[in-house]
């Protein structure tokens, strides 16, 4: 960033943090892990892109509209886990990590969920530990030529507007990142109920 | 071409066209991880809106992609671009692999002329790999920060005469039409 500053807050940089929610999205977060854990830290390939991207949620940091950061959220039953978090190179100055972090926890907390799970790199024990994350166990794994630990953190979840089954409907089926804004499908509650089906014999190929 | 490596610490060296989106990934992946990891490049200018009219040329060691080369496609040339190996993979010609078989893709669609834009820097061994420069030295000197480079797809044959002028090849990717072609080469 450069540093000439002429007025003030206007010179600042934008700073947005969002669900990936398109392909181009999904792919730019790709390319920063690419970019990071293969470029800089010479993670193999297949170590990185372990399988597990299509049944994640990733969150994709934007500054001035250029991608800069990234993470994947995998949801299990009673925890949700942070992982393949980075910030690329360089945009590491810029105070990202702390805030990213929160907005992730924010994201889970608002989805219901009461525990943020994550392991963390040895280095990074005391940031994680100064936000708020304890160590599950005394437990030192390793993986990928990383150290780690695995972290926990409570999410104070409010039950009154955390999603349950008694949700109302359409507010489930909002995106999931603003899911106090009304989405796409509340628009398309106008058009009615046509039940548009073809029968079966219709729709067969001759 | 320069003897090629067949294999790396046991492992089979290959090259491939990439033709599913998990492909096309891995493709993507080796320039993020040069270009955007090693080199800082700004990720909207790595991918600039070209990928998806080109095809991508990967080297695999055993079943680890390594290496990938960008060919896009012009009408009197093909014009190889984005080469990018895997730091830990280097100088085992990686990158004449890729070059290789982006050449026997041109010549099997007919194509007889490489182009490519090429650093400064690199110019000699552009050259020492039967490339030359398209213009002048002295032409191309001044603020320019890139230099074309040429080659015959086929050794054999002569070079034809260069039908896109400098002004049109030498642009930057920055700079493009409302169609998103390089000025100019858009017939419309």
């Amino acid at each position: 960033m450069t540093e000439e500053k002429t007025s003030g807050a206007s010179n600042r940089p934008v700073v947005t943090i969002k669900l990936a929610t398109t392909s181009d999205e999904l792919m730019q977060c790709y390319m920063l892990r690419a970019a990071v854990f293969m470029g800089e830290q010479h993670c193999p390939y297949w170590e990185e892109f372990d399988g597990n991207d299509y049944t994640a949620s990733h969150l994709m940091l934007y500054v001035d509209g250029e991608p800069a950061a990234s993470m994947r959220v995998r949801w299990f039953a009673s925890f949700a886990k942070l992982e393949r978090a980075i910030i690329l190179k360089r945009y590491r100055s810029y105070g990202l990590f702390i805030p990213f972090v929160d907005w992730a926890r924010d994201f889970c907390r608002k989805k219901g969920y009461s525990k943020a799970y994550l392991h963390a790199q040895h280095r990074l024990w005391p940031i994680f530990e100064r936000m708020g994350f304890r160590k599950v166990d005394d437990k030192v794994f390793h993986f990928s030529d990383h150290e780690y630990g695995a972290f926990v953190c409570d999410l104070a979840i409010d039950e009154k507007t955390m999603p349950t089954i008694f949700t109302d409907p359409m507010v489930l089926n909002r995106p999931e990142d603003r899911l106090e804004m009304p989405g796409i499908l509340e628009d398309s509650m106008e058009r009615g109920a046509s039940n548009p089906h073809a029968e079966w014999t219709e729709r067969r190929a001759n | 071409m320069s003897t090629i490596a067949l294999s790396i610490e046991g492992e089979t060296v290959t090259t491939k066209l990439a033709m599913r989106m998990e492909d096309s990934l891995q493709a993507f992946a080796v320039r993020a991880a040069c270009f955007i990891g090693e080199l800082d490049v700004p990720y909207s200018e790595e991918f600039d809106g070209h990928d998806f009219g080109a095809t991508h040329i990967i080297a695999y060691v055993g079943d680890e992609p390594v290496g990938t080369l960008r060919v896009r496609w012009f009408q009197s040339f093909a014009m190889p671009e984005r080469l990018a190996v895997i730091q830990r993979f280097r100088g085992h010609n990686i990158g004449n692999l890729l070059l290789e078989r982006c050449r026997k893709l041109a010549e099997s669609r007919g194509c007889n002329m490489l182009y490519a834009q090429a650093l400064p820097a690199d110019v000699k061994y552009w050259e020492k790999q039967g490339w030359r420069r398209l213009v002048a030295e002295e032409a191309s000197s001044g603020d320019k920060r890139i230099v074309a480079m040429v080659r015959a797809v086929d050794p054999s044959k002569p070079l034809p005469e260069v039908e896109a002028p400098e002004s049109v090849v030498l642009r930057r990717e920055a700079q493009l039409d409302a169609s998103g072609l390089p000025l100019g080469t858009a017939s419309n």
